[in-house]
């Protein structure tokens, strides 16, 4: 169009991509700094306890400690959390799981380190721990925090379920269960912090959010926040799990107590023991249809295990029950979701935050009416799916961008080609075809989302745009990039994005709930829209025109076939740069306290996906042999960012599926990779279908909406449809291991 | 340390003598006595593959290897096979095929890609796959990898 070459929607390669296989990207651990120190934490093997003293002489005197630090040695608030502040960052009265940080060294080395903590003595009266959610909710349950273990309890009110249920044809009831996962990034949680000469800190850190890093060291050094400066380093994957910064504040604690640079780095198995995962939920549904197909309620009742802190955890488990009724009209939902506290890991933000469980326990009811009707699993989801005048679960009616409907058709269509193989099973393997849907809110869903773009177009002709959302691997550089250079039309390799940064960035909430593209998208639209609009106005003056007359085209502004370079109106009105800031936050209402009904999101995403399994009956095992999926990315900025966002959010998903779980005895008990099992490259099958739907979102940056997790959303939910297609027999428990399909292909005789 | 000992090795075709701890990963040597750092550490039990570099062609976890073992031994890692001007065709695969998101495991995996091209110049999607079996990614799903390593393959035995 007008000679200009598009950046929006072009495959691009992201610029930092160079970097990262010459092996020249720098993360936290790359990092020295001249005389650093390295700390290490001592964490609680007891499940619940009281600390009745801490004897810290003995690692004091190890050789190369250079600070043993406690509870007490913490300048500002000993606290943390992104929602309530309910987790010490070194406990002084009670440890609430094993893995609870309770002391930290600081020495010359990190053997030092590591061997002083065997030097030091804490004196514990251990208390009973509840490690069960529903244990957790019977009356005479050990409390885990002062005002009981109910951290949030949501509401859904719609209709009148009752009549509904009386109404129906077919009423199906279930309780499924799914397991505690780990977002098991492969660099983990690390960061470096150094004392700065004016009284500051200054932290380099492995993060999704450096402004809450700067938040909370902060409040955790008595700091100002504009004494605090965060550098996030090349982020080796985030996935939800690196939005609280304790690496960040044991380090920054370290330099403040000692003067010294300090590195405090965990290494897996602590990562695993003391990082927070995914929820695991017990969800009982009742999911009523008429003889038609139509569904008429909704019951569910969810109790999301949040562990030991909050964390996320009142909004993921918010999440969930916003999104209760999926991508569904259901016309009478009575909903009611906790959160419960135990004395095990913390669980908070993870990849669907709250959507996968959701999506995992509605798709398996689906199927249940679908095979009581007679009707085809799509075609049952087809007579019940949203579109543009059909309210949400929180009764949001959606005005544009639904295209679930075209989804569906399309899913319908793979589905018949893939039919045929079920019947190819080799001998002692059964095969099954499954679907799962899924829908997401795009953003945060407690509070109004909000985004900030510093858009600077340089008298060169090329643009800085500073931003504080973070790029940790998803490849939202490249977009805003994009962005920026479609807004002015200038090549995407003049624009240099800048967020890693806290000094020179504005706080754009952080890099999660699939809402950079569209909530930090907006805001560098608007701004670099800002900015065009001054240069036009100039140009305007100068050519004595309206700027509506005016194009601009790489570098120049044109009136038909007349122009004015830029370089000329900079020199000209000694312009250095011309810059702009904007932000962006969708127009959303609160959700009611009662009923849960109110607009939470500026826009929703939705996902189709098929899987096509093979159960070995020896042993149980399940193969993912064909995976197709539909996305609704809104309109796509980047084909090959998007591509690489559906194959890594299934690949999570087949591990959530069928191997992956957090085993808990007293402490994390399976804390390595050798028993914490992620996918490897066998167990991918040969081929993930990408197809996404452009069904531009008028509020979207260029139509386009955030849809990342929506790639992870609805796949345990497919496998375990193809899983209980091929067996014959409903999946109620996550992951699918062989073990569990043995015994439901092989159930004990009655002796 | 006293039980330190002297070896000699190569490490990217330069030589060094060194005096080696018992205790001593190769991945720390060369992370933290020579600077190395594109080699990541994931795990330090030989689990993730992050860590993966060249002994004398073959690829080994390198938190798993004592350096005291290295004696008479080339050491090859990410640093050593290609330059900005010039990347090795895996990692320019790597770049065009959109492979790279967090990052971190593509060194390892590069590693990992290379000794069996060295030894395969012709791999099938299977020995591709085997190879990188030990290699562990969590953002891309591996496919994207493979099919790069696989195009990596045929720009080196000169089709395109």
């Amino acid at each position: 169009m007008d000679g200009i070459q598009r950046s929006v929607g072009r495959p691009m390669p992201r610029a930092d991509a160079r970097a990262k296989v010459l092996g020249q990207a720098r993360y936290v651990d790359d990092l020295s700094l001249p005389g650093m120190i390295y700390g290490k934490v001592l964490r609680s093997a007891h499940p619940h306890a009281r600390i009745r003293s801490i004897e810290t002489s003995g690692a004091r005197n190890c050789p190369g400690v250079v600070a043993v630090l406690t509870a007490r040695d913490i300048p500002g608030e000993n606290s943390l959390g992104p929602i309530i502040k309910d987790q010490p960052i070194l406990c002084g009265d009670l440890v609430r799981y094993a893995g609870d940080a309770v002391a930290l060294v600081a020495a010359e080395t990190e053997e030092a380190a590591e061997a002083a903590l065997a030097r030091l003595e804490v004196d514990y009266e251990l208390l009973t721990p509840v490690m069960d959610p529903l244990a957790a909710l019977e009356r005479e349950a050990p409390s885990v925090h002062a005002g009981g273990n109910v951290a949030t309890h949501f509401k859904v009110r719609r209709g009148d379920v009752e009549e509904g249920f009386r109404q129906a044809a077919v009423v199906v009831e279930k309780r499924l269960f799914t397991q505690r996962v780990e977002h098991a990034y492969l660099e983990p949680e690390a960061a470096v912090a150094a004392p700065d000469p004016e009284g500051g800190v200054t932290v380099w850190s492995s993060t999704q959010y450096p402004h809450r890093d700067r938040e909370e060291v902060a409040r955790m050094s008595g700091l100002a926040q504009s004494r605090v400066r965060v550098h996030q380093m090349t982020t080796g994957g985030g996935f939800g799990g690196k939005l609280t910064p304790h690496a960040q504040c044991y380090a920054a604690l370290i330099a403040c107590k000692t003067g010294r640079p300090a590195k405090v780095r965990y290494h897996r198995d602590e990562s695993l023991i003391a990082s927070h995962k995914r929820h695991p939920y017990v969800m009982n549904l009742k999911l009523a249809s008429d003889k038609d197909g139509r569904l008429l309620a909704l019951e569910a009742t969810y109790v999301a295990d949040t562990g030991a802190y909050l964390l996320e955890g009142r909004s993921v488990l918010t999440k969930s029950m916003t999104h209760v009724a999926g991508p569904y009209y259901i016309p009478n939902i009575k909903a009611d979701g906790y959160a419960v506290y135990t004395n095990t890991v913390p669980c908070g933000a993870m990849r669907g935050y709250g959507v996968p469980q959701a999506a995992f326990a509605l798709e398996s009811l689906m199927d249940e009416v679908a095979g009581r009707l007679g009707l085809d699993p799509i075609e049952l989801r087809r007579r019940n799916a949203l579109d543009t005048t059909l309210p949400t679960t929180t009764g949001q009616i959606l005005p544009a961008s639904v295209p679930f409907k075209e989804m569906l058709r399309r899913a319908e269509l793979r589905a018949k080609s893939l039919r045929p193989l079920l019947q190819q099973a080799p001998k002692g393997k059964r095969r099954g075809l499954g679907v799962g849907c899924s829908t997401r809110s795009i953003g945060s869903i407690r509070t109004p989302s909000r985004s900030t773009a510093v858009v600077s177009f340089q008298r060169d002709g090329s643009v800085t745009v500073a931003c504080g959302h973070v790029d940790i691997g998803q490849g939202s550089d490249i977009m805003m990039a994009q962005v920026a250079a479609e807004s002015l039309a200038i090549p995407v390799d003049r624009v240099r994005v800048i967020t890693n940064d806290t000094a020179l960035t504005p706080d754009c909430e952080s890099t999660s709930a699939s809402r950079v593209t569209y909530l930090s998208g907006n805001a560098v639209r608007l701004a670099a829209e800002k900015v065009r609009n001054r240069l036009l106005e100039l140009a305007a003056q100068e050519l004595r025109c309206l700027p509506e007359e005016l194009k601009l085209v790489d570098g120049a502004v044109l009136r038909g076939e007349h122009g004015l370079k830029l370089a000329e109106l900079f020199s000209k009105h000694t312009l250095h740069n011309v810059t702009a800031v904007a932000e962006f936050i969708p127009e959303t209402s609160p959700l009611d306290s009662e009923t849960g009904q109110g607009r939470p999101a500026g826009t929703y995403s939705f996902s189709v996906h098929l899987a096509l399994v093979e159960v070995d009956e020896g042993s149980g095992q399940t193969r993912v042999l064909k995976y197709a999926t539909f996305s609704d990315v809104g309109r796509a900025i980047n084909p090959l960012v998007i591509e690489g966002q559906v194959h890594g959010g299934v690949a999570m998903g087949i591990g959530y599926a069928l191997t992956e779980e957090i085993k808990m005895t007293d402490e994390v008990s399976n804390a390595s990779f050798a028993t914490y099992l992620i996918p490897t490259s066998f167990d991918i099958p040969g081929e993930i279908e990408v197809d996404f739907v452009e069904d531009p979102e008028p509020t979207g940056p260029f139509g386009a909406k955030g849809f990342a997790e929506g790639s992870t959303d609805p796949v345990a939910a497919a496998i375990a449809n193809a899983v209980s297609d091929a067996i014959g027999v409903r999946v109620e428990r996550l992951p699918m291991t062989g073990e569990r399909i043995y015994e439901l292909l092989h159930p004990p005789q009655p002796s | 340390m006293n039980d330190a000992r002297a070896v000699r090795l190569t490490v990217n075709g330069r030589a060094y003598d060194i005096s080696a701890p018992p205790n001593e990963t190769i991945l720390d040597f060369l992370r933290y006595r020579l600077g190395l750092v594109g080699t990541k550490n994931g795990c330090d039990t030989g689990n993730c593959g992050a860590c993966t570099v060249l002994v004398d062609g073959k690829a080994v976890n390198s938190c798993l290897v004592l350096a005291v073992e290295m004696d008479g031994a080339g050491i090859t890692t990410i640093e050593g096979i290609g330059s900005p001007d010039r990347l090795h065709p895996l990692q320019q695969a790597f770049v065009d095929h959109g492979v790279i998101q967090c990052g971190y495991c593509a060194p390892g995996m590069i590693m990992a890609a290379k000794s069996l091209l060295d030894e395969e110049p012709g791999p099938t999607e299977e020995e591709i796959r085997s190879a990188i079996a030990g290699n562990l990614c969590r953002c891309t799903g591996y496919l994207a990898i493979i099919k790069a390593i696989a195009s990596a393959a045929g720009i080196m035995r000169g089709e395109k």
